[in-house]
């Protein structure tokens, strides 16, 4: 008889113990105030495209950055409409890649994928119809590459891997190239 | 609660018990069960901590001393990959697109630090692009003279079979050298990333072998 009671503390601080991990690890992610999106927000405005200057040490947005790869995001907020997305992609190892608020990665257009050099595709949420929303001619519409966005807010943001030190100006003027801008005028 | 079991009619000892003994026992039941919390809270949040930070076989690819979240990134991911990436700060691409390996020891299990310096010795990875940096324990990359923090496919002089070696040092070192800074010890961690593996799986995830990461192996220590 003696014995059960130790083994009760031992249940309860097992159980109580499991309740614990669950709600931590849960709760974490809201509680983690430096994610990514938090520190890309102070960098500048929603539906820009803004450039992460070459990395340096002390200048990373985020940790463990590739420090041979060029990044441009654009903050989109679809809450005033569809965003569009334009450029020419000169690399086929360009990586343009969409992700909510959280970091949840929803669409990646890898450059090898895209069928010319040109990019330009618009971000919309589910129920945003990108004809209705004006773009300069009907047939214009048929050709745009519509991503459909899960969240009002995110970002897209392109990798620009560097393929050696030559290419790395030609790179960094196609980044700077690269236009976001709501697709409503 | 205690007393449930000890003081029952039966007990053999009931009689000799003080008169003050129903508080004084109620009182040393409540202290065991702040200590039971006590230990539940240390031990669900270390676990949690411990799955979040190093990941587990549920979450994580472990070879030798790189490992791999697999669904970074990804929508339908499991919360402790969510806590995960929340907790990195990083905006990293699924593992559909691309692979990212981590090391913070050397091949035989010793943590990575500047005081030492390593051969990292790797093969030919089947994808379009890959690079290896170091960076010190918060992620930053590390001052040099020669501001080399990473070497990719296209720059890494590598062997005719595909094969190569960096020598990850705080001093110059010939062929491909990742320097480590100099100033105080610093921890470090390796990263390799792989864009677009060339081998999928059923469900896309691009595959590393095994084998295929490099080595890390230690020379010498300061």
């Amino acid at each position: 008889m003696q014995l059960r009671v130790p083994l009760l503390y031992i249940l309860l601080c097992l159980v109580l113990a499991g309740l614990i991990h669950i709600a931590a690890v849960l709760a974490l992610p809201g509680l983690a105030p430096k994610n990514a999106w938090a520190r890309l927000v102070p960098l500048g405005p929603a539906n820009t495209m803004i450039q992460i200057p070459p990395l340096a040490p002390g200048n990373e947005v985020m940790p463990m950055m590739a420090p041979d790869v060029r990044y441009a995001f654009c903050r989109f907020d679809l809450a005033q409409g569809p965003v569009r997305l334009k450029g020419s992609v000169p690399s086929d190892l360009w990586m343009i890649a969409f992700y909510t608020p959280e970091g949840d990665n929803f669409y990646t257009v890898p450059g090898a994928d895209m069928k010319s050099a040109q990019l330009d595709l618009v971000i919309a949420l589910a129920d945003q119809t990108v004809a209705e929303a004006g773009v300069d001619a009907p047939e214009d519409a048929d050709e745009l590459f519509v991503i459909k966005s899960p969240a009002r807010e995110g970002v897209a943001i392109i990798r620009a891997p560097l393929s050696g030190p030559s290419r790395m100006a030609r790179t960094e003027d196609a980044l700077k190239a690269t236009v976001c801008s709501p697709l409503k005028k | 609660m205690l007393d449930k079991f000890t003081a029952g009619p039966s007990a053999p000892h009931a009689t000799f018990r003080p008169a003050s003994a129903p508080a004084h026992s109620s009182m040393r039941t409540l202290l065991q069960l702040i200590a039971v919390f006590a230990v539940a809270l240390v031990l669900g949040i270390s676990s949690a901590r411990y799955m979040i930070e190093e990941g587990s076989f549920l979450t994580t690819q472990r070879a030798g001393p790189w490992a791999s979240w697999l669904s970074e990134g990804n929508p339908n991911a499991d919360p402790y990959t969510k806590a995960h990436l929340a907790r990195s700060g990083r905006l990293p691409l699924t593992s559909t697109t691309a692979r990212y390996f981590t090391a913070s020891t050397d091949s035989q299990g010793y943590q990575l630090t500047s005081d030492c310096e390593y051969l990292i010795e790797g093969s030919a990875l089947n994808a379009r692009w890959w690079s290896l940096a170091v960076y010190d324990e918060h992620g930053s990359l590390i001052e040099n003279p020669s501001q080399r923090y990473s070497f990719n496919s296209e720059e890494a002089i590598r062997r005719s079979d595909g094969t190569y070696r960096i020598s990850l040092a705080s001093n110059a070192r010939p062929e491909n050298w990742l320097p480590t800074g100099t100033g105080p010890e610093k921890k470090l961690v390796l990263m390799l990333r792989i864009y677009s593996p060339r081998e999928i799986d059923s469900s896309g995830i691009g595959q590393i072998p095994n084998d295929r990461l490099p080595k890390i192996e230690r020379k010498a220590c300061n």
